[in-house]
């Protein structure tokens, strides 16, 4: 008998009583007492038939994944500017790696204070940080590591989930940027409004082009589409024009025009402080984090790569990973080259050049198709 | 200040003294969303009272608090204000003295217009690399000050009658060795900054002064010489080697935004060409007229022009039969551009994103306007 039916049969017993029984509260008591006895057993059975979603909700595309990220992405960013700017980078806390600066800018930032400003709605204010550290996270369940290493797997709906989960977070900044009641964080609200539609209808249309080559919805069936060849090669605009997507929805230079800091203050953020403003810095990377492996399961081939030491799942998992994070040093090595757009040259971007180029690159995938080329 | 009354469905906007890149000084921005309407510049902030602090200073002491209206282009400043003396009191000036003068003010030059290069950089967009180049390469120069005046910053070098020391023994040298490095690294800034498209993109037909606007609205200095029109007072009104320097008065044609970070940008390669020839080519003599530290003046009314970096400084100085002027009226470039600048939104269409673009364009330095 396992422990979970042991304890049903110990619940069973207990219940059969009448309030009339004498015996009722040592009953009581002894139900009570013996599934606080089971309690380890019980936890034991659970962690064993959970054991593999809860080791990716704690480990892979869950929390530690998105928190040690983001650490070592900060880390890696400040080093890697400051020797673009010859400077040394952070060199005190944790020798001369400088890694644990991270780690003291978020103590300090959780220790301060938190301002709240007059007149303004500080519950709604107080959520939007953590609502947008929190919903790309949650997008990335969806993301495929390996044909069985995938949290939540919904088939055929997963490309449209991924877009409808991430689509919800420009809501927020604007929300944020209204709630904060500062002139600059309200123009900073409106320009991500503005920003994001102009980038994720050439995003949809580019992911709707995958979609169709793959001949589904279904994340895991694009990737297994591209064993053969990454769709990157066939369709190379798409590919350019989702890479600066990627870089438009994670808000990184050139596109961080609603949190300009010479122009807006900090944008939406400006009102932020303590710890809301910590989350406000983990959301961009967990944006960042979110559309960059997306990107790669839809034109990089997402897991596939060559099996290493027989471990299959292990070096698909590797592949993914080394793919992200040669990306991630791409798009942060842009960030010390350009200067930031004006947000009507990038409103001009995103409707004159990327929206056609993205219809193109769909009718061409449309004419491989009906040429029975793929 | 009084704050003027705006327009329904236009947003006042305080931009500064608060704020990331407003430097000491609040700028008032009438927007409708991102176009920006009126732009009222709100100065004063840093007044510091120089002009009556001269007063009561002797002529040698005024020298050290007038250096402190721009620090980042001391000595220009400083050449102003002893010219200003040396025409009240009549003192004559030895050849090498002016040399060495002339060397100060270019490396002040460079000096300045390397912090407004690399602001113009920070300005548009998270661009941080060139600032910290521009800052890095500055001490090329600050290590050249040093050498010759013992100051990194504040020299109080130029006095009545010369200057206080003659150059170092092997300076020439060194300094021809900081022209050549210094050549090598404008190359880079040219292609990292100037040739980028982003940047381009963001400079080019920005906040167009037409060249009759620019002589109307009183624009001096690179402004002026963005929109196209060669003035310069090192030419129209020389001082110091000047005559004898070989120079051009750089302008281009554009007249926006670009033209003016050009004319810095090749300003500086005429500053170099005019160090390289003062290494090469100074007369041998003395450096300075022997001056009292206690001279007293007779009645006089002077008025000196200097090119500095943001443009031409005037000092108008009235003094009487003592050891002190009795009046001195400085005449800033950076309160002449700021007029031009108020303007500028009226004359062609700026947004809220190009707000610190433009305004670091003008170059701006508010202790300088302020006094």
């Amino acid at each position: 008998m396992t422990h979970l039916g042991l304890l049903r049969a110990v619940a069973a017993n207990s219940f059969q009583f009448s309030r009339t029984d004498a015996g009722f509260i040592a009953e009581a008591f002894e139900a009570v007492v013996s599934f606080i006895l089971n309690l380890p057993w019980i936890a034991l059975e659970f962690l064993q038939v959970n054991a593999k979603p809860l080791t990716q909700v704690i480990l892979l595309p869950g929390l530690a994944f998105v928190l040690v990220f983001a650490i070592i992405a900060v880390w890696f960013e400040r080093k890697f500017l400051a020797r673009a700017m010859l400077r040394v980078g952070p060199y005190y806390c944790g020798k001369r790696s400088g890694l644990l600066q991270v780690f003291a800018d978020f103590l300090k930032l959780f220790m301060k204070e938190i301002i709240v400003p007059k007149d303004m709605d500080f519950m709604f204010f107080a959520a939007m940080p953590v609502l947008v550290s929190t919903l790309p996270a949650m997008a990335m369940i969806l993301i495929p590591f390996d044909s069985n290493w995938v949290l939540w797997d919904i088939g055929s709906l997963s490309l449209p989930m991924f877009f409808a989960i991430a689509g919800l977070a420009p809501l927020l900044p604007i929300f944020a940027g209204w709630a904060a009641n500062n002139k600059y964080s309200y123009i900073g609200a409106f320009r991500v409004a503005y920003m994001y539609i102009s980038a994720e209808i050439p995003l949809v249309i580019c992911a709707a082009a995958v979609a169709i080559m793959a001949g589904s919805f279904d994340l895991l069936k694009i990737v297994e589409a591209q064993q053969g060849m990454w769709f990157a090669v066939p369709q190379f605009l798409g590919f350019a024009i989702f890479f600066l997507g990627v870089i438009i929805e994670s808000e990184r230079t050139p596109f961080d025009i609603p949190v300009a800091e010479v122009e807006l203050v900090f944008g939406w953020r400006t009102e932020y402080s303590g710890i809301l403003f910590g989350f406000t810095m983990m959301a961009e990377y967990v944006l960042f984090q979110a559309w960059t492996l997306m990107f790669i399961t839809l034109y990089l081939g997402g897991f596939n790569g060559p099996v290493l030491l027989g471990m299959t799942t292990a070096s698909h998992i590797f592949w993914l990973l080394a793919k992200f994070a040669a990306l991630v040093v791409l798009i942060i090595l842009i960030r010390c080259v350009f200067p930031r757009l004006r947000l009507d040259q990038m409103l001009n971007l995103g409707w004159r050049t990327l929206t056609p180029l993205a219809v193109l690159n769909l009718v061409f995938v449309l004419a491989l198709k009906v040429l029975g080329v793929y | 200040m009084t704050e003027p009354i705006i327009k329904p469905d236009v947003m006042r906007i305080s931009w500064g003294p608060q704020h990331p890149m407003s430097g000491q000084t609040r700028i008032l921005l009438d927007v409708d969303g991102e176009k920006v309407h009126k732009i009222i510049a709100d100065l004063g902030f840093t007044h510091r009272g120089i002009e009556k602090i001269l007063e009561n200073r002797s002529f040698f002491q005024g020298i050290i608090p007038i250096e402190r209206m721009v620090m980042a282009d001391t000595t220009n400043i400083g050449m102003g204000y002893v010219s200003a003396i040396e025409k009240a009191l009549n003192i004559e000036v030895p050849e090498r003295a002016k040399w060495i003068r002339s060397l100060m003010c270019e490396m002040s030059r460079i000096n300045s217009h390397l912090y407004a290069f690399g602001l113009q950089a920070e300005a548009t967009g998270y661009f941080p690399a060139v600032f910290l180049w521009t800052t890095v390469d500055r001490t090329i120069l600050l290590d050249l000050f040093e050498e010759l005046t013992g100051a990194r910053w504040s020299y109080n070098f130029i006095l009545p009658g010369g200057v206080h020391k003659d150059f170092p023994e092997g300076f020439q040298a060194k300094l021809i060795k900081g022209v050549e490095y210094l050549r090598r690294r404008f190359e880079d800034y040219w292609e990292a900054m100037v040739e980028n498209a982003v940047f381009e993109a963001r400079c080019n037909g920005l906040a167009v002064l037409k060249p009759e606007d620019a002589i109307r609205l009183g624009a001096t200095g690179p402004v002026l010489r963005g929109s196209g029109i060669p003035m310069d007072t090192r030419k129209d009104d020389p001082y110091a080697a000047y005559p004898d320097l070989d120079f051009d008065v750089i302008t281009e044609p554009a007249c926006d935004v670009m033209a003016r970070t050009k004319v810095r940008y090749r300003e500086i390669g005429e500053s170099l060409k005019i160090m390289e020839q003062v290494a090469n080519e100074i007369p041998e003599g003395p450096i300075s007229t022997k001056t009292s530290f206690f001279v007293r003046s007779k009645p006089a009314e002077v008025m000196s022009r200097v090119e500095t970096a943001r443009g031409e400084l005037g000092i108008h100085m009235y003094t009487e039969a003592a050891p002190n002027p009795y009046r001195v009226k400085i005449n800033s470039p950076t309160l002449r551009n700021m007029y031009v600048f108020e303007r500028l939104a009226e004359l062609d269409e700026i947004l809220m994103a190009d707000i610190p673009v433009v305004i670091n364009s003008i170059d701006p330095w508010y202790l300088d306007s302020d006094r």
